[in-house]
C-alpha cells in the first residue's frame, strides 16, 4: 500500500505529461447550468451481468428505468452475438424500438450525457475499456455524477455502483466513439433535442412497426419543431401505414406548405391521393413530384409513382370522388386532423 | 416409386411456396420512407430498395454464422432501419461489440497500459 502511494504520484505526473494534448475539462464546466451539480438516480434497477452480457443487462437496467419491463435473460436472445461474444448497438436501437420505445442516441458531446441525467433519465453508454488498436468494449449505464467530486456512477457489470473519475471516464467513452443512447416513454422528448437525431429515433420505430408509438413521438416533434417538413413527411408515412388516408393526405399537405418543392412529399401525397381515389390530384403532384426529383436521388421512385397515376388515370378516368380534394392545394388548414387523437395512443 | 414421386413433388411445391413467402414483397405502394428522405437530408444518400434487400439477406446469414438460433433471425431484423442493415452489412464482424468489463485484471491489465501507453505515443507522433 505505502509502495503503490510511492509510486502513484509519478505515475500520474507522467500519465497527464503523456496525454496533455487530450486534458479533459472537469465535469464542473460541462454541466448544463441551472441544473444540480449532483445528482445519483437510486431508483434505476440493477442487473448484474454474466459472462459478456453486459448489453443485456445495461439494455435492461435502461428499459426498467424508462416504464418498459424487461430483464436481461430474455434480451440475451434478442442482442447477445455469441460470435462476438457482445451486443451491437444496432440491435440494443433495434430492441428498444421493439418495445415501443423511442431509442435516442444523444449526441457525442458529453454535456448531452449529463443533462439526460440532470433530468432523470438514466444514459446507457458504449465505453472501451482498452485501447484503439486493442479495444475491450463495455456498455455500461450512468446513472449519477458529482461536479465537486468530479466522478460519475456506473451501474457496469456485476457493479451496482461504480464511481470513476470524470477523465477516466470520459476518455472511455470518447474511445468508444462517444456514444450514449437513452430509452424514451414516445411522446417524451429528451433533455437536449436535436432534429435529426430524433428523427432518426423516429424512423426506427416506424421500422419496427410501432406504429402507435411512431405517431405519439412525431406528435409531440411537431410542437418542438412545427416548420419541419420531415415531421409532417413521417406523421404522413405513419397515417398511410395505418391505413387512415385522409390523415396521411393532410399531414404530407401540411408537410408542402411548409417545404413546397419537397419531392418526396408530393410523391407521397400523390400515392396516397391515388390510394383514396383521387385520380385528378393525385396526377396533378406526381408529376409537381417528377418534376422536382428530376435528377435527383428520388427519381426513379417518383417515376413509379407517376407511371402508377398515369395507368389509373388511363383505366379509370380522373375521378370526381375526391373527397378533400374541394379545399384545394396549398390551404393551410385543409383537413381535419384525424390522425391526432390516435397519436395520443401509445403502445403498451 | 410412385409414392417416392409424390413425396418429392410435395417437397418441391413446399419449397416454391415457402420461397415465395420469404422473397421481399415489392416496396410498399411508392411511399418515400421516413428512413430514406431523412438519410437523404441529412447525409445526401440513401440506401435503395435492392441494396436494403440484399442487406437483409446477407446480414441474416451473418448471424447464424456468428451463432444466432435462425428462428429468433427474423424478429431481431425487425426493428432496423434499412440504412443501419446496410451498415451491419458491412460492418457486422467488426463493429463494436460491448461485452466484458471482467477480462480486465491482472495481467491483461498490465498489458493494457503498455498498449495505452504506445497508444499515446503514437497519438503523439501524429500531432
Amino acid at each position: 500500500m505505502a509502495r503503490a502511494s510511492l509510486w502513484l504520484p509519478p505515475t500520474l505526473i507522467l500519465l497527464t505529461w503523456l496525454s496533455g494534448c487530450a486534458s479533459v475539462a472537469p465535469l464542473g464546466s460541462m454541466l448544463p447550468p441551472g441544473g444540480p451539480s449532483r445528482v445519483e438516480l437510486l431508483d434505476t434497477p440493477f442487473f448484474p451481468q454474466e459472462d459478456h452480457q453486459c448489453g443485456p443487462s445495461a439494455l435492461a437496467t435502461v428499459l426498467e428505468a424508462s416504464g418498459s419491463p424487461a430483464r436481461p435473460e430474455q434480451l440475451v436472445a434478442e442482442v447477445y452475438l455469441p460470435g462476438r461474444e457482445g451486443s451491437l448497438q444496432q440491435e440494443l436501437l433495434a430492441a428498444t424500438r421493439r418495445r415501443g420505445r423511442l431509442a435516442y442516441v444523444l449526441s457525442g458531446e458529453a454535456d448531452a450525457l449529463l443533462a439526460e441525467v440532470q433530468a432523470g433519465r438514466p444514459v446507457l453508454v458504449l465505453q472501451n475499456l482498452g485501447v484503439d488498436a486493442y479495444p475491450i468494449w463495455h456498455y455500461a449505464v450512468l446513472i449519477g455524477f458529482d461536479a465537486q467530486r468530479n466522478d460519475v456512477i456506473l451501474r457496469s457489470g456485476r457493479q451496482q455502483r461504480l464511481l470513476m473519475s470524470w477523465s477516466r471516464f470520459e476518455g472511455s467513452w470518447r474511445r468508444g466513439g462517444q456514444w450514449a443512447m437513452t430509452v424514451l416513454p414516445p411522446g417524451t422528448l429528451p433533455a437536449r433535442p436535436s432534429l435529426p437525431a430524433y428523427l432518426d429515433a423516429c424512423a426506427g420505430l416506424e421500422a419496427a412497426g410501432m406504429l402507435d408509438a411512431a405517431a405519439a413521438a412525431y406528435a409531440a416533434a411537431s410542437q418542438r419543431w412545427p416548420r419541419s417538413s420531415l415531421v409532417e413527411l413521417g406523421t404522413g408515412n405513419v397515417a398511410y401505414a395505418r391505413g387512415d388516408l385522409r390523415g396521411a393526405v393532410a399531414a404530407y399537405q401540411r408537410g408542402i406548405d411548409l417545404s413546397p418543392s419537397d419531392a418526396a412529399l408530393r410523391n407521397n401525397l400523390a400515392q396516397a391521393l391515388l390510394d383514396s381515389g383521387c385520380v385528378g390530384r393525385a396526377r396533378v403532384e406526381a408529376r409537381q413530384a417528377a418534376e422536382l426529383a428530376r435528377g435527383t436521388l428520388l427519381e426513379t421512385d417518383v417515376r413509379e409513382t407517376l407511371e402508377s397515376v398515369e395507368a389509373a388515370a388511363a383505366s379509370r378516368g380522373p375521378s370526381a370522388s375526391c373527397p378533400d380534394a374541394a379545399q384545394g392545394d396549398g390551404d393551410a388548414q385543409p383537413l381535419s386532423l384525424p390522425h391526432e387523437p390516435a397519436a395520443r395512443t401509445r403502445d403498451r | 416409386m410412385f409414392i417416392e414421386n409424390l413425396r418429392r413433388a410435395c417437397v418441391a411445391v413446399t419449397c416454391v411456396s415457402l420461397l415465395s413467402v420469404a422473397m421481399p414483397l415489392p416496396a410498399q405502394a411508392a411511399i418515400v420512407t421516413t428512413d430514406r428522405a431523412v438519410a437523404l437530408e441529412q447525409r445526401g444518400a440513401y440506401v435503395g430498395t435492392i441494396t436494403a434487400a440484399l442487406a437483409r439477406d446477407d446480414v441474416r446469414n451473418r448471424m447464424v454464422a456468428l451463432g444466432v438460433d435462425p428462428a429468433a433471425i427474423e424478429a431481431r431484423l425487425g426493428g432496423l432501419t434499412d440504412t443501419e442493415l446496410a451498415m451491419l452489412a458491412e460492418r457486422i464482424n467488426n463493429a463494436p461489440a460491448g461485452g466484458d468489463a471482467l477480462a480486465v485484471i491482472g495481467i491483461v491489465f498490465l498489458v493494457l497500459m503498455i498498449l495505452e501507453f504506445t497508444g499515446v505515443i503514437d497519438i503523439f507522433k501524429n500531432v
